[in-house]
C-alpha cells in the first residue's frame, strides 16, 4: 500500500487538505439539488428572457399590420392585446359521442369572432389583408402562449424548488425555442403574402384549376370540374391568395352527401412534417385523408369515404417544421410539378374512363391563387 | 412518438425570395426577385415569344450563398 502523503506530518497536518478534499463531497451531498437547480434557473431564465423578446417583437407586428394595411379607426393596441389573450374552451369528452360536431361548433365560432373583430378594426374590407392579419394574430397568439407557458413553469418550479419541473423545463426548451423561432421566422412570410411551405397542396391543385371556373362550396373553398381521359375531375382547394385553409372536410362531406356526386377516388394532397434524415421537399405516396388540423375536416373525410367506400390516395410532401411555417423553399416549391405527374398517374391506375375523381389540396393556400 | 416529435428543421439564414414567371404554352422561364403583391398563379401579361398567357408559378426562397 502506498501511504497517503499529502503535508509533512501526520493527520494533524493534512487537515486542510482533507477539509479541501472532502468539503466540495458534503456541499454536493447535502446542496447539489439545490445548486443544480439554481443553474437550471440560470438558464431557463435566459430562455425566457428569448421568448419574452420573440412575444414584444410578434405583437408589434400586429400592431404594425393592422396600422399600415388596415388603416383602424383608432389605436388597435388594445384590442390587440385582448385578441392575444383570447382562449377557446373545448367541449367536455367525458361523454366523446358526437364531440367533433361540438368541437367544429367551437371552433367555427372562434373563427368568425376573430375574423369579425379584425373586421371591426380595419377601416378597408380588403379580405386578404383580413386574412393575412388573422394568420398574424396567430402566430402571435401561439408565441404568447408559449411564452407564458414557460413562464408557469418557471415560476413554479423556482417557488416551489421542484427540481423536476425545472428539470423537464430545460431539457424541452431548445424544441420550445425552435418552434417560436419558427413562428417568428413565420410572420414574415404572412406580413408579405408569400406562399409557405404547408401551402404545396393548394399550389397542385392550384395549378389544375387555373382558367376553370370556380364556384364556392363552403367557407373559403372553391370547387372546379375538369376532365381527364374520359374521367370527370372534381377539385377543392381553400380560397387563395389571402391566408385561408378553407373547410376541406365540409366541401367534400357537401359535395358527396348534398349534392350527390358519385365519387369513385379520393385524392388528398398536403405537406407533412418530416422526421430528422428525410429531405426535404421527398414525396410519398400512401392512403387515408392526408390532413391534419384539429381533427375536425379528417373525421368528416373519412366518414363519408367509409359510408360509401370511397378509398382514399394520400400524396404527401416532406418538410421540417420551420419549413411547413416560413417562406415556401425551392426544393418543395419544385416538387408540385412531380405530384401532379403522380396524381394523374394515379388518376390512371386507380380509376376507369367515366368515374368521378376528387382531388383535394390541402393546406394555408396564402399566396396561391386559383 | 416521432409524429409527436416532427424535424424541427435547421434555423434558416438570410435568403432571398424569387418569382418565376412561366409561359404556359412553350415553357419559357424567367427568374426575378419577388415584389410585394406577387402571388402564384397571378397573371403577368403576354409571352414576346409565343404570345402565350404568362403566370407567376412558383414564388420561392433560396438562401444566400456567400460570395468566394
Amino acid at each position: 500500500m502506498i501511504p497517503l502523503e499529502a503535508g509533512p506530518g501526520q493527520f494533524g497536518d493534512n487537515t486542510l487538505y482533507l477539509l479541501l478534499f472532502y468539503l466540495p463531497f458534503l456541499l454536493f451531498l447535502f446542496y447539489g439539488q439545490r445548486i443544480q437547480a439554481f443553474m437550471i434557473l440560470g438558464e431557463v431564465s435566459r430562455a425566457l428572457g428569448k421568448l419574452k423578446v420573440m412575444r414584444e417583437k410578434s405583437r408589434k407586428e400586429v400592431i404594425d399590420y393592422l396600422v399600415n394595411h388596415l388603416k383602424p379607426k383608432s389605436d388597435p393596441q388594445e384590442q390587440v392585446d385582448q385578441l392575444l389573450e383570447y382562449f377557446t374552451i373545448m367541449p367536455v369528452d367525458l361523454d366523446p359521442a358526437g364531440i367533433v360536431r361540438k368541437i367544429e361548433h367551437v371552433v367555427t365560432v372562434r373563427n368568425e369572432r376573430i375574423r369579425s373583430e379584425i373586421k371591426r378594426l380595419a377601416s378597408e374590407s380588403d379580405m386578404i389583408k383580413v386574412s393575412t392579419a388573422e394568420n398574424i394574430l396567430e402566430a402571435a397568439s401561439s408565441i404568447n402562449y408559449i411564452y407564458k407557458l414557460v413562464r408557469h413553469f418557471y415560476l413554479l418550479g423556482k417557488k416551489t424548488s421542484n427540481i423536476y419541473i425545472l428539470l423537464q423545463l430545460q431539457m424541452i426548451m431548445p424544441m420550445v425555442l425552435q418552434e417560436a423561432d419558427a413562428l417568428v421566422n413565420a410572420l414574415d412570410a404572412f406580413k408579405q403574402s408569400q406562399p409557405i411551405g404547408d401551402g404545396i397542396g393548394p399550389m397542385v391543385v392550384g395549378r389544375m384549376m387555373l382558367n376553370l371556373e370556380k364556384t364556392e362550396i363552403s367557407r373559403d373553398t372553391l370547387l372546379a370540374k375538369t376532365e381527364y381521359k374520359g374521367r370527370t375531375l372534381y377539385l377543392i382547394k381553400a380560397t387563395g391568395p389571402g391566408g385561408n385553409v378553407g373547410e376541406p372536410g365540409t366541401a367534400v362531406e357537401k359535395l358527396i352527401n348534398e349534392m350527390g356526386v358519385k365519387i369513385n377516388a379520393v385524392i388528398m394532397i398536403d405537406a407533412a412534417l418530416k422526421l430528422e434524415g428525410e429531405k426535404t421537399g421527398e414525396i410519398a405516396e400512401g392512403v387515408g385523408a392526408a390532413i391534419g388540423g384539429i381533427g375536425v375536416d379528417r373525421f368528416k373525410i373519412e366518414e363519408v369515404a367509409t359510408k360509401y367506400n370511397i378509398p382514399l390516395y394520400a400524396v404527401v410532401i416532406k418538410q421540417s417544421l420551420i419549413d411547413a411555417i416560413s417562406v415556401m423553399r425551392k426544393e418543395v416549391a419544385e416538387s408540385a410539378e412531380k405530384v401532379i405527374k403522380i396524381v394523374y398517374r394515379l388518376i390512371e391506375e386507380k380509376t376507369q374512363p367515366s368515374d368521378n375523381v376528387l382531388i383535394v389540396g390541402v393546406g394555408n393556400t396564402l399566396g396561391v391563387a386559383q | 412518438m416521432a409524429t409527436m416529435i416532427p424535424s424541427i428543421g435547421e434555423k434558416r439564414g438570410k435568403q432571398i425570395v424569387y418569382t418565376i414567371e412561366e409561359c404556359l404554352s412553350c415553357g419559357e422561364k424567367t427568374k426575378r426577385t419577388f415584389t410585394v403583391g406577387d402571388y402564384v398563379y397571378k397573371g403577368n401579361g403576354q409571352c414576346k415569344k409565343c404570345g402565350g398567357n404568362i403566370y407567376i408559378t412558383m414564388i420561392y426562397a433560396e438562401p444566400i450563398k456567400p460570395t468566394e
